[in-house]
């Protein structure tokens, strides 16, 4: 990186341009207008040995940045190569990435792929033979996507939500209760719910990229209802394993990995960004949401707890499979428990 | 008219009689009555306070565990002192205790050998008349006149009903007969003239003990009674018959027939709005063992809970019947220094006394115990079970046992598993 930079000349002066000997070589170029987080704004391809930049009318790229001066810089095609040129401009020219060993200081060539950093805006600059990345095939997540977004099953989704969330309701009821008071507040629970892919497409089309809110509606309410599927399948478990079982650890894995799962496909169907990014990016979410649920849980208990900790999760006989132990395992079972309360009495 | 003249002379005679012996009792008793103050070491002023009383030549005073409780446990922080009917005070020791019995003795230095309480050779009849003594609200030693009403009914360990005046600052005061001998030390009140004694034959005991076999260290003391009460309740609950009893007529239930064990019912059958009819028994230790004011220990409780779901669906009945198990707590209260925090697991289970037959019942079964960290081999234990194989019925059976050995725990809990089954 080098600035390129004189003070001593304001770039007010309407010095004439140094124009080259002749435009007998013809060089082509494309000009990529971005932003400091390299997003696309404009992409200019031209077939001129000299290019002007700056914010006068006359450039050939007119840019608005006020501190860039009216004529700014100018690019010239010889010998087989471009080299920019400062017009002694106030904030001066950076050019970024450049392998050139020019050091010149009013001159420097520019490679492929190089990046101009003018005032506040920047320019990348690329030659035709630039090299494309390779084509991306769709990923059997898009027929999926292209499946669950369609209208019908997006109504159908958020639907059994409301039913599920009714259900919840009408069981943590303790008084009786009437349905259209379980349907308002199921309803006002999908509204709620419905913030986050509302967010999420928000968000995308706030840093232009295509919001397709349908799609995130579909793909969030599955998963909704695939993480209260598998709040159930914990209860069961819970309802079934005794105490020292390994199911009831591995049940709490599931919601994590679904969770998981539904911030990697907002991130797919809303963002086009890099898989390994797309990756850390639900990974941290996802650790995020739980860690800190876990965090505000830890931060709430109390330094001695005078209450038992207990599982008392119970179900209706059919959802019963495990079979029941007798006593005498029960106790000598619950010996262990006496030499771990021995052990906790001894450490303190 | 004649008869009730002679009527109202007698009563009057009787209380002018009454208030004269108390006086005189008062006057001679006084020098060997003392008011015991825990002095919070780093602020030099008094912590608690309650009466004492001298039992020996040589400087023993008798006082309640309660008062000096907090010495007890931590010694470091506290001393012991009295305080004398002439003004005077001075520090003492703590020599031994009781715990169950709410007994501390206390020694001071003597120069000679001073006055002191006898302790009474036979237990006072019904009806008898006594006084007893103390300091009351730190107003200064009085003397409240009273009546000996026997033994405290369904009591595991006794105490005498006296029906007089006992105020907080009197614990640890004695209780005379008019014979001016020792028959009872002030522990408790019920309010409203009920008070409650120790009966003289313990403090005899401790006395005894305390001179033939002065104790090296009041932890492993407190320790020992704690677990030789603990064994004779617990093998009290065992040994005793236990009888199955029906609970809304479709439960069976363990009712232990011991005097001390006192049960209670309630049902929800008059409120026509609720979902789950629910039929509940009761049955606790009235009594338990003071260790200091956030530690007690040896209760006992048994519950019994019948519920019926009416016009609910199986899952929600479920739903609301998870939440009727979901805070069982301790029995008893503790804090962090005394005890560790619960260590739980749970089960399904089917007892095999009922097995294979029509009352088999399953239960998830819940288990939790916490370890004392000062008295090591005695335990906090909590057991719930929730019925699990009927849709629309369900049986919670509960017990919290508070200080009691890892072994008479499991047997009472794998008796008390065995014991619950529909009918």
């Amino acid at each position: 990186m080098e600035v390129i930079k004189d003070t001593e000349h304001g770039c007010t002066a309407t010095e004439p341009m140094t124009s080259n000997d002749l435009p007998s070589e013809q060089g082509e170029i494309i000009i990529e207008e971005i932003t400091r987080n390299h997003k696309l704004l404009h992409r200019h391809r031209l077939k001129q040995s000299e290019i002007s930049i700056g914010r006068g009318y006359h450039n050939d790229i007119i840019l608005t940045d006020p501190h860039i001066c009216p004529q700014h810089l100018s690019l010239s095609f010889s010998q087989g190569a471009w080299r920019l040129n400062d017009n002694n401009s106030v904030n001066g020219t950076v050019l970024e990435g450049s392998k050139s060993s020019n050091k010149d200081d009013h001159q420097q060539v520019i490679n492929d792929g190089d990046v101009i950093v003018l005032g506040k805006s920047q320019l990348r600059i690329l030659f035709s033979d630039h090299q494309v990345e390779d084509t991306i095939a769709f990923s059997p997540f898009e027929s999926l996507i292209d499946f669950i977004r369609h209208p019908i099953a997006v109504f159908i989704s958020i639907a059994l939500f409301i039913l599920i969330a009714g259900n919840i309701s009408y069981l943590n009821q303790p008084t009786e209760t009437n349905i259209s008071q379980l349907f308002v507040s199921a309803f006002s629970m999908s509204l709620l719910f419905a913030l986050w892919p509302a967010g999420v497409a928000l968000v995308s089309h706030l840093t232009k990229h295509d919001p397709r809110i349908l799609a995130q509606l579909g793909i969030s309410f599955s998963f909704f209802i695939l993480l209260w599927l598998s709040d159930l399948l914990e209860e069961i478990i819970a309802f079934n394993a005794s105490s020292n079982s390994l199911l009831g650890l591995i049940s709490t894995l599931v919601p994590i990995g679904l969770a998981f799962s539904l911030f990697w496909l907002n991130s797919y169907i809303g963002f086009h960004v890099s898989a390994k990014r797309r990756i850390v990016v639900a990974l941290s979410i996802t650790a995020l949401l739980f860690g800190g649920t876990y965090l505000l849980q830890y931060s709430k208990k109390p330094e001695f707890n005078p209450h038992p900790q207990y599982n008392a999760t119970i179900m209706a006989p059919r959802y019963l499979m495990a079979p029941s132990n007798n006593v005498e395992t029960f106790l000598k079972q619950s010996d262990v428990l006496f030499e771990q309360a021995n052990k906790a009495a001894q450490q303190d | 008219m004649k008869t009730l003249f002679t009527l109202v002379f007698i009563l009057l005679s009787h209380t002018i009689f009454a208030a004269e012996q108390a006086e005189k009792i008062f006057a001679q008793l006084t020098p060997s009555l003392y008011q015991i103050k825990l002095i919070d070491k780093a602020s030099g002023e008094k912590s608690s306070i309650g009466s004492g009383f001298q039992i020996s030549a040589d400087g023993i005073i008798a006082t309640n565990y309660h008062v000096i409780s907090s010495y007890a446990r931590h010694p470091e922080k506290y001393r012991i002192e009295y305080l004398d009917y002439q003004g005077k005070s001075a520090q003492v020791d703590l020599v031994s205790v009781d715990v169950i019995n709410d007994l501390a003795l206390v020694k001071r230095q003597v120069d000679h050998d001073m006055p002191y309480f006898i302790l009474s050779d036979k237990k006072p009849i019904k009806g008898e008349q006594l006084f007893a003594l103390g300091n009351p609200h730190d107003l200064g030693m009085i003397v409240v006149p009273g009546t000996y009403n026997g033994l405290k009914k369904e009591s595991f360990n006794e105490r005498i009903h006296f029906t007089g005046s006992i105020n907080s600052g009197m614990s640890g005061g004695p209780v005379v007969n008019k014979a001016e001998k020792v028959v009872g030390i002030n522990v408790a009140t019920s309010g409203n003239q009920i008070g409650f004694l120790v009966p003289h034959e313990k403090l005899v005991t401790l006395f005894t003990d305390y001179k033939n076999n002065p104790p090296t260290d009041i932890k492993q003391q407190m320790s020992a009674q704690l677990m030789a009460n603990q064994n004779k309740l617990m093998s009290a609950l065992l040994n005793n018959t236990w009888q199955s009893k029906e609970l809304a007529g479709k439960a069976m239930i363990p009712i232990i027939d011991v005097p001390f064990i006192r049960c209670w019912g309630d049902s929800n059958a008059d409120k026509k709005d609720a979902l789950i009819l629910a039929a509940i028994a009761n049955c606790s230790l009235d009594e338990n063992t003071y260790l200091s004011s956030h530690f007690f220990t040896g209760s006992v409780e048994i519950e019994f809970r019948y519920m019926q779901a009416k016009n609910l669906s199986d899952n929600k009945f479920y739903h609301l019947y998870q939440r009727q198990i979901s805070r069982a707590g301790a029995g008893n209260r503790a804090g962090k220094d005394d005890v560790t925090e619960y260590q739980c697991h749970h089960d399904i289970i089917t007892p095999a006394s009922t097995a294979g037959s029509s009352q088999e019942i399953k239960n998830k079964s819940i288990f939790c115990t916490r370890a004392y960290k000062e008295f090591p081999g005695l335990f906090d234990v909590l057991y719930l079970g929730a019925s699990i194989d009927k849709n629309q019925q369900a049986l919670v059976s509960h017990f919290t046992l508070a200080g009691v050995s890892k072994k008479n725990a499991l047997a009472f809990t794998g008796k008390f598993m065995e014991a619950v089954s529909w009918k």
